[in-house]
């Protein structure tokens, strides 16, 4: 399971090594397929296109314009703006780095509990933003269980440090992930080469392995950046006084309600997390060096040399420890009275979270969740077989915009739906559709959640249709096509069957991600609808831990055990016989 | 064959109901069997209050827990399509200052008799429920620590040794932390620059500001800061939860009172519904569950029970201002916290 994030655009340029690249000019353009990219384009509008327009609007209002223009002169702004800059910087460091190490680690370094730490690895996928803050706070806060406890040493995380540890190890394993499929496609004939030209272990990992990874790395300081950035629970909780812009964007909606000051900080976090998102994607990924030559030619001959090793699984054994130590906190601290002060034995926590008022958060969560996870996933495979096989021109602007979900802030999207959803959708006098977010909406505003959560997880699958589809030679549909098919029962009795792993990845990315989604939510939930996440916020900020650990565990279990059912479903039952495995 | 096709139209007509949206479903739930309130307390009780109302009256009760300056900013938000019918507690500026932008709808019950005079606004938009006094809620092992007593006026809260160990909430999301702005307001004769020239000095020692009021009592509990600035009623919460290094002390200078209320939202979807809750919130039945979750505010009814955790008012010297002023100042004040203190450096 990866997640293909790195990939380069599926425009086709520079793409020569795609399988049959020049058997594309022959496209019968059936009544199938321009449906679907209407319909494909009209999604894209509503749950991308029209927020962000709303929000561009408001930002150029006059209110807005007045905290635009004092974010070019007061002094007090441009530290906003550099602390949020130099949070994005030193995250992207650290958890390139951290993901680099379990990485190499993984594929490099022998050693028992490879699983082990694989599973260790991807932990924070599914689980909630706030597990590492507070989990952090009670064992490393001032009066931390480790720090204070153990050592007498009255730390102080709240601020940068703090920032730096939760949102690195909270961040990590899409860098890990990235960097893992790099190091595996390395072909080790290169290492071989080298040693046998009389290189050393060290000499190797510094003048080969490293280089090799240069795109890989900096495409994941490039993803970690813009995640850090747009981050906006953590800083609520271990903050102190390093003000972001997420979070001035959010105290300035929630707390004075001007949402033109709101979108204002918006469009200027937007505009880094922007810039980082194409030089990612338009220039990291055409640099990479690792050849695409299918199976790596003989196998990874694993390093046991001390000087390399034991360093690496010094940190990782380290790093490792830490994170076990963090949940571990989080599934013990659901059943403390109070965590880290009064440790008695209560089951009030899940009492509350189960049974109490958290039951209904609970399952408003995972209804909404799973209605959206589908129609992410099919919507990304959709446009990855729209933008791979059948669009010419627009297949750039359709895989572009898809992509936005993920490259624009989650504060931002999320004060773009309130602004443009909370009120009836009229365009030139007519009404579109009803108010869809805010409590007076239809259905208490769920439609507007379920449209974040697919705008918010569509790219993953959308990433992984693109990277499978490429790889699949067009002569398989167009021996369907002309066997008398249309494109659309193509699409669904072979392409589908084919990428049957991407829609799984897409499904599964789909559902963790927005079980565990806060920063577009948190603007979105109403009296009706509760969200297990901005529950998670209101617990922590009011300090009562033992809840919010009480709902991250119960969160955690509702992910893995969805994500478990989704697998069988999807290999066991909707594509029975026509398993494709890779 | 024609059932199937009464089934159809059936289901189309439903469809097109569906499809009309919130203006058709709004005309039809008038029936007020249910309702929608802010409230603004801490969590459980904002619970035992959803449940005992249901249980007494039969009404479906929802809420959403929202701070005081989150619940005004919410309802600006939906304007002439609130989606609350009423608000429960919080202080009276900020139900004032809802008012003030024409969010509130007069309302005086006929409960509101009992209640003494000035837990009550004289124009009748809202009715008090309950009464809280500011205090300094401090942590004894962490201030032994670094040499410091128990703070006992704003002047100790400036001390350097305090440096990084107060915790106050953010004053535009939370009525507490605006009841302390409030406060310095006061203490210096209504100087609203003064007052802010106060909290500028305050900063350095200030570690987080929170978004909920009562978090910075938590964050004292768990020995994160010194000292927290909230209610004394949520003080008390918490020491009798089991932080029991946690104490109380009231600002000499003479403590400030906030009088949470309850108020009727203006073009409330639901006003019958909504108007029952208000009346049923001043019996003394309603005020008795405060205590009964563990928030110990002064109920305004003369016939609730006073438990001991409740705050003695005979006994301290109290400071009282003019409510609506607070409320009419609250936007503007709020705004220049935002701007001038809190993204301030530290020294």
């Amino acid at each position: 399971m990866t997640i293909p994030l790195l990939d380069s655009p599926a425009t086709g340029r520079g793409r020569a090594s795609t399988p049959g690249g020049n058997a594309r000019k022959k496209r019968a353009q059936d009544p199938s397929v321009i449906i679907l990219t209407t319909i494909v384009c009209a999604i894209l509008l509503m749950i991308i296109g029209f927020p962000l327009f709303g929000l561009l609007s408001s930002a150029f209002a006059p209110k807005g314009l007045e905290v635009l223009g004092r974010m070019v002169t007061d002094p007090v702004n441009h530290r906003i703006l550099g602390n949020t800059l130099l949070l994005g910087l030193v995250v992207g460091v650290t958890g390139t780095l951290v993901g680099f190490l379990f990485a190499y680690a993984q594929v490099k370094v022998k050693f028992r509990g490879k699983r082990a730490l694989h599973l260790l690895a991807m932990i924070p996928i599914v689980a909630p933003p706030f597990a590492v803050a507070t989990a952090v706070i009670t064992l490393f806060g001032r009066n931390g269980a480790v720090t204070n406890g153990i050592f007498g040493w009255q730390a102080d995380i709240y601020g940068l440090p703090g920032l730096t540890i939760v949102l690195s190890l909270s961040f990590f394993p899409v860098a890990y992930m990235n960097i893992r499929g790099m190091l595996e496609s390395l072909d080790p004939s290169l290492d071989e080469a080298a040693a046998g030209l009389g290189a050393g272990k060290l000499r190797v990992f510094f003048t080969v392995t490293i280089p090799m990874l240069v795109p890989g790395l900096a495409g994941s300081f490039l993803l970690l950046f813009v995640e850090s950035i747009a981050d906006l629970a953590n800083p609520l909780v271990v903050g102190g006084d390093y003000t972001v812009l997420a979070s001035r964007a959010y105290l300035a909606v929630t707390g004075e309600f001007n949402m033109q000051a709101g979108a204002a900080y918006s469009l200027t976090l937007m505009l880094p997390a922007l810039c980082v998102f194409l030089v990612q994607r338009y220039w990291v990924s055409r640099k990479s060096v690792v050849s695409v030559t299918g199976k790596p030619a003989g196998t990874t001959e694993l390093v046991s040399a001390p000087i390399i090793r034991v360093p690496i699984l010094i940190l990782v054994g380290f790093l490792a420890a830490l994170i076990v130590s963090i949940y571990a906190t989080v599934l013990a601290g659901g059943f403390m009275k109070v965590p880290g002060v009064n440790n008695t034995f209560t089951l009030a926590h899940y009492q509350f979270v189960l049974n109490g008022l958290g039951s209904k958060a609970m399952v408003d969560t995972t209804i909404l969740a799973l209605i959206a996870a589908p129609i992410a996933g099919i919507m990304g495979m959709l446009i990855g077989w729209l933008v791979v096989r059948k669009l010419k021109r627009a297949s750039g602007l359709i895989d572009f915009v898809g992509m936005l979900g993920l490259a624009v802030p989650g504060t931002v999207l999320g004060i773009g739906y309130l602004i443009t959803y909370n009120t009836p959708v009229n365009i030139f006098g007519l009404q579109v559709f009803p108010a869809l977010a805010g409590g007076s909406a239809i259905l208490a505003g769920a439609v507007a959640i379920v449209m974040v959560y697919v705008a918010r997880s569509l790219p993953s699958g959308q990433r992984a249709a693109v990277s499978a589809l490429q790889q699949i030679h067009p002569a398989i549909e167009e021996a369907s096509t002309s066997l008398g098919a249309d494109s659309a029962t193509t699409f669904r009795k072979v392409t589908l069957p084919l990428i049957q792993s991407a829609l799984l990845t897409g499904l599964t990315f789909a559902f963790a991600r927005s079980m565990t989604t806060l920063s577009p939510i948190i603007f979105l939930t109403t009296p009706g609808i509760k969200i297990m996440t901005s529950q998670i916020l209101a617990e922590v900020d009011s300090g009562r831990f033992g809840n919010a650990f009480a709902y991250c565990t119960v969160l955690i279990g509702i992910v893995l055990i969805v994500i478990l059912i989704l697998n069988i479903i999807i290999r066991k039952v909707v594509f029975r016989g026509q398993s494709h495995r890779r | 064959m024609g059932r199937y096709i009464n089934k159809a139209a059936a289901l189309f007509a439903v469809g097109a109901i569906a499809l009309t949206g919130c203006s058709a479903t709004a005309a039809t739930s008038g029936g007020d069997e249910s309702l929608t309130f802010v409230c603004s307390p801490q969590e459980d009780w904002c619970q035992v209050v959803a449940a005992e109302f249901t249980k007494a009256s039969g009404i479906k009760a929802n809420y959403v827990r929202l701070s005081g300056g989150e619940a005004v900013a919410r309802l600006t938000a939906a304007g002439e399509n609130p989606e609350f019918d009423a608000w429960f507690g919080g202080g009276a500026d900020g139900h004032i200052a809802a008012e003030e932008v024409g969010l509130i709808e007069k309302f005086v019950p006929e409960n509101a008799a009992k209640i003494p005079e000035e837990y009550k606004d004289p124009d009748g938009f809202w009715t008090g429920i309950y009464s809280g006094a500011l205090s300094f809620c401090s942590n004894t092992d962490v201030l032994d620590k670094i040499g410091v007593s128990a703070p006992e006026s704003w002047d100790d809260l400036l001390d350097p040794k305090l440096k990084k160990n107060i915790a106050m909430a953010h004053p535009g999301t939370s009525g507490t932390a605006y009841q302390a702005v409030w406060t310095q307001v006061m203490l210096n004769d209504g100087n609203q620059d003064a007052a802010i020239d106060y909290f500028t000095k305050m900063h350095s020692n200030v570690l987080q500001y929170s978004k909920s009021g009562s978090a910075p009592g938590q964050m004292a509990g768990r020995g994160e800061v010194g000292v927290g600035v909230i209610f004394a009623q949520d003080c008390q919460k918490f020491i009798n939860e089991g932080f029991t290094q946690l104490k109380t002390t009231f600002p000499k200078e003479g403590a400030t009172f906030e009088v949470g209320a309850v108020s009727l939202i203006k073009n409330a979807k639901h006003p019958e519904a909504a108007k029952k809750f208000i009346e049923w919130t001043l019996t003394a039945e309603a005020q008795d569950l405060a205590a009964t979750v563990g928030s110990y505010s002064v109920p305004t009814n003369p016939d609730a029970v006073i438990t001991d955790d409740m705050v003695d008012t005979s006994t301290l010297k109290q400071l009282t201002g003019d409510i609506r002023e607070m409320g009419q100042a609250r936007n503007e004040l709020t705004s220049r916290f935002d701007r001038e203190v809190a993204p301030a450096p530290k020294s």
